[in-house]
């Protein structure tokens, strides 16, 4: 399964920074994610170090430590007390996600988070710890093992008080508010990444407030148990010419999305499957070649030069006028979770002519750089297959 | 008459070694030959993989490669093969 995690967030209206600090971090080796929400005492810059503090060491001890439950227990024991307030300094929440399903997650003060699975709310067992050192300082464990499509939803408290003191709404949204609108929303978007429920909670939280303005810092973080958006590149020809079918077969049917880069690949593939390729508006834009079309095929590219700059988006940002290939690349590859790149062996002598005006890079070269920056920057699942 | 069809190499190869600079033919041809002339792109012609010489870009008309191609080298062959239509 994957994991996907988004958070949102609003500051509180008159401040200009966020008291709420959001952290997560991806481990591709052991199919984990750790994801940390913090809500620091008041608001505003203060606020914001506590959070980001506490958020930050909380994530640190909770990667170094294999027991999540004693590594937030130092965290509450030792976190100081509000000199004048003589409160926690802040609370949080911790989630330890396997992509099997298996979570851990430790809450301290932040509001209880929302467990939905197969459209309803779960009310999982939890056991409580008492902090050793401060009397009103308790967490609460909880051990889940989710499915697919099932969803964990954390937020800070100004979620669950917006619209508090109002008319309307006396005690605020509260949680059993919140409940109602997710469920509703989850019955009209079943499929709604967490990037989009997490926008809709907080705008759900803003909306209560009588006149549409956060009074407290409001963070919205979603984790989405989904099947994973799968994306297969053909590049290259293969090096056997007589398995070309075989691959082009492999290639079309594949239930991913589909991306061709390369002429000659193109070609292949409109040959062994008898697809035309259109290259109806064959205009160049930012100096690439521009786009082609097949029946069944996401997306079709030229090679070597539309890989390079896809390569320098990916690494340093897209800020070209125009839209061109590389630039399409960069979005179709952006919104997969697997990427997967089968990459033809054959190299064409040709674009090793020293008389070419630029130098070309050998295509494997071109996609170990690609796979690497999408992994390491965009924590992508990348598969290289030479064919 | 038939039309003559007019085929550009959009491949790598022929892209940097000037199909970019070809790709004016989109706007020169239509409106100079409007519709006895057909141009459109393609991924790649696969000739600069079997030719043993450098002689990018590539650009089909009818069944005459153009090598090394240019806006004038292509614009003269359609214009041959216009008149030979024609007689």
């Amino acid at each position: 399964m994957f994991i996907d995690i988004d958070c949102a967030q609003e500051k509180k209206y008159n401040q200009n920074t966020y008291g709420d600090y959001f952290l997560s971090k991806r481990y591709p080796d052991k199919d984990t994610l750790i994801a940390v929400l913090s809500d620091g005492l008041g608001s505003g810059i203060k606020a914001n170090i506590l959070a980001t503090m506490t958020a930050t060491m909380l994530l640190k001890f909770v990667e170094a430590s294999a027991n999540i439950k004693l590594a937030c227990e130092v965290v509450m024991n030792s976190l100081p007390v509000c000199q004048v307030r003589k409160i926690s300094y802040s609370t949080f929440s911790v989630a330890h996600c396997s992509e099997d399903g298996e979570v851990k997650i430790v809450e301290e003060g932040n509001p209880k988070f929302i467990y939905i699975s197969d459209g309803k709310v779960v009310e999982p067992e939890y056991t409580v710890i008492d902090s050793d050192t401060f009397k009103n300082r308790h967490m609460h464990v909880y051990k889940l093992k989710l499915k697919l499509g099932d969803r964990l939803i954390f937020c800070s408290d100004g979620v669950t008080q917006a619209g508090l003191g109002s008319s309307d709404l006396k005690l605020g949204l509260r949680r059993s508010g919140l409940i109602r609108f997710l469920l509703e929303k989850i019955k009209d978007m079943p499929d709604i990444s967490s990037s989009e429920l997490a926008k809709f909670v907080v705008r759900v939280a803003i909306n209560t407030e009588p006149d549409r303005k956060a009074k407290d810092d409001t963070s919205c973080c979603v984790i989405y148990y989904r099947e994973p958006r799968r994306a297969l590149i053909f590049t290259g020809p293969p090096y056997h010419q007589e398995k070309d079918n075989e691959y082009a077969n492999e290639f079309f049917k594949s239930s991913a999305k589909k991306a061709i880069c390369g002429g000659t690949t193109a070609n292949l593939i409109s040959r062994e499957l008898n697809i035309p390729v259109r290259c109806d508006i064959a205009r160049s834009v930012g100096k690439l070649p521009a786009v082609s079309h097949m029946d069944g095929i996401d997306l079709v590219t030229e090679g070597i030069l539309t890989l390079t700059r896809t390569v320098e988006y990916l690494e340093n940002g897209f800020f070209e006028k125009e839209k061109n290939a590389a630039y399409e690349l960069m979005q179709f590859l952006l919104s997969s979770d697997c990427i997967e790149f089968m990459v033809g062996a054959k190299l064409n002598q040709a674009h090793y002519d020293p008389n070419l005006p630029i130098e070309i890079e050998i295509r494997k070269n071109i996609i170990k750089k690609m796979a690497k920056i999408l992994e390491d920057k965009y924590i992508k699942r990348v598969t290289l297959r030479y064919i | 008459m038939a039309k003559v069809k007019v085929k550009m190499c959009m491949g790598t190869t022929c892209f940097v070694m000037g199909a970019s600079d070809l790709q004016e033919l989109m706007d020169i041809i239509p409106s100079k030959y409007g519709d006895d002339v057909e141009i459109q792109g393609v991924p790649c012609l696969d000739l600069c993989s079997t030719s043993s010489e450098a002689k990018a870009p590539y650009v089909m008309v009818d069944l005459t490669v153009v090598s090394k191609a240019t806006v004038e080298s292509v614009l003269e062959e359609i214009e041959r093969k216009l008149k030979n239509g024609q007689e």
